[in-house]
């Protein structure tokens, strides 16, 4: 249907709101018939607010002081139900991995690091590796689920290293450890996480990175299939 | 350089023998579903999470700082009182309480420009105040790198369609007059711009 095509060829507009109220109103109804579409808006309203990041700017104090007062006396709608605080689903929580969610969660394990007892000298330095990598103007963030969890790369090209985090993966399994491996033509140990929680510097990249559990300590080459593989 | 040594021969010496708990950072959806129970001690941490850019976001659309004050206050006492009404099975709660902001700031230049009183005002000032977090700053930085590469990776007109839309409160049709294209042209730019850009961000459901 001509309408159909030319409504839908608003998505782009509508979550940028660049559309009058008919044409909003327009969309509106047919949002309700057409499941995809809420998918593709929500999407790109989820990409649109991402370019806040590059206007980001403290507001004056005395609007946090404004805000606060006013919502002390300010009655809250009713829930619909459906809503918050039931279960939520698979795809909030992927949703909620967005690369921002993922560099907040990265940077937060990379606090955790600081407090961890570690049995060897060369943290501080390893840590002052990391901080490189994140610094560096070229630093791009990859990301996978793999294993219950998140692997994230920040990898820098200019660099040529990367730093990988392991948030939350499932539980190895006894005498197993996470082995990190960089991959090209063949693969090369780049770390073992023991548990599934931690973040490793690698130095050198290769086309591909990937995750493999083995006995404790690592193996010199992949013995087990990979948990995931992320390509860089 | 001792970072060029190479790591073949790696061994795993370096074991954690003690593994805390990761002090994660409560993020946004966590917040905002505590605000939606009335909870305004989690307000308050959602608003000095969100409010930078909140704020930063309605300050580019509006220029003047004194509306934009008042429109942040407008947006953050929204969020407050349908805290409840989010959905998050639709999107996140950051993308949740921005759309909010976007579509208040873009009423008000709209109210206006019937009033035709904008052509007045001055053009943008650059307000990027670091943040004092270090953490922070890092995500900060991280994230904005991410969003210029993506932006880089478009076409010039998808980039000024979007910019123009989304940053300047630009109708398509304003858009479309301002770049000297025809109307459809714009509309197909910002759909499959924001599509390329939610790839490269990897924004995906």
């Amino acid at each position: 249907m001509a309408e159909t095509v030319d409504i839908h060829a608003l998505a782009g507009a509508y979550a940028l709101d660049a559309v009058d109220d008919l044409e909003r109103a327009a969309f509106d109804r047919h949002l309700r018939e057409c499941g995809a579409c809420t998918v593709e808006v929500a999407e790109l309203r989820e990409t649109a607010s991402w370019l806040t990041h590059a206007v980001a700017a403290p507001p004056p104090p005395r609007l946090r002081d404004a805000v606060l007062a006013e919502i002390g006396r300010t009655a809250q709608e009713r829930p619909k139900r459906g809503a918050v605080g039931g279960g939520r689903s698979q795809r909030s929580r992927l949703l909620r991995w967005t690369v921002g969610a993922v560099a907040a969660a990265v940077l937060a394990v990379g606090v955790g690091v600081g407090t961890w007892t570690v049995a060897q000298n060369g943290v501080q330095q390893e840590n002052a590796r990391i901080d490189a990598v994140l610094a560096a103007s070229d630093a791009r963030l990859v990301s996978s689920e793999m294993a219950g969890g998140r692997v994230t790369l920040i990898v820098s090209p200019s660099r040529n290293a990367a730093v990988a985090v392991l948030d939350g993966l499932s539980d190895p399994g006894a005498d197993k450890d996470y082995q990190l491996w960089m991959i090209g033509d063949t693969a090369r140990g780049v770390g073992v996480i023991p548990g599934g929680t931690g973040r490793k510097y690698i130095n050198g990249l290769a086309p591909s990175f990937g995750v493999t559990k083995e006995r404790e300590g690592g193996a010199d080459k992949p013995t087990e299939p990979l948990v995931g593989q992320i390509k860089l | 350089m001792s970072d060029m040594r190479p790591e073949y021969e790696e061994l795993p010496t370096q074991r954690l023998v003690a593994v805390p708990t990761p002090q994660r950072r409560v993020d946004a959806d966590e917040l905002l579903s505590r605000v939606a129970r009335g909870d305004e001690r989690a307000f308050a941490e959602l608003y000095d999470l969100l409010s930078p850019r909140v704020y930063g976001l309605i300050r580019r659309v509006l220029r003047d700082p004194a509306q934009s004050e008042e429109v942040a206050q407008e947006v953050m006492v929204e969020v407050w009182r349908n805290a409840g009404r989010f959905d998050g099975t639709r999107g996140s709660a950051t993308a949740w309480v921005f759309t909010i902001a976007h579509r208040r700031a873009v009423d008000r230049v709209r109210a206006e420009q019937a009033s035709n009183d904008r052509a007045q005002r001055v053009a943008a000032s650059s307000v990027d105040t670091p943040y004092d977090d270090v953490v922070e700053a890092a995500t900060a930085r991280i994230e904005q790198q991410q969003v210029r590469r993506c932006l880089d990776g478009l076409t010039d007109l998808q980039r000024e369609a979007i910019t123009l839309a989304y940053y300047n409160g630009n109708s398509y049709r304003e858009v479309a007059d301002l770049l000297g294209a025809a109307l459809p042209t714009i509309k197909t730019r910002m759909r499959d711009g924001l599509i390329r850009m939610r790839d490269c961000l990897g924004v995906a459901f």
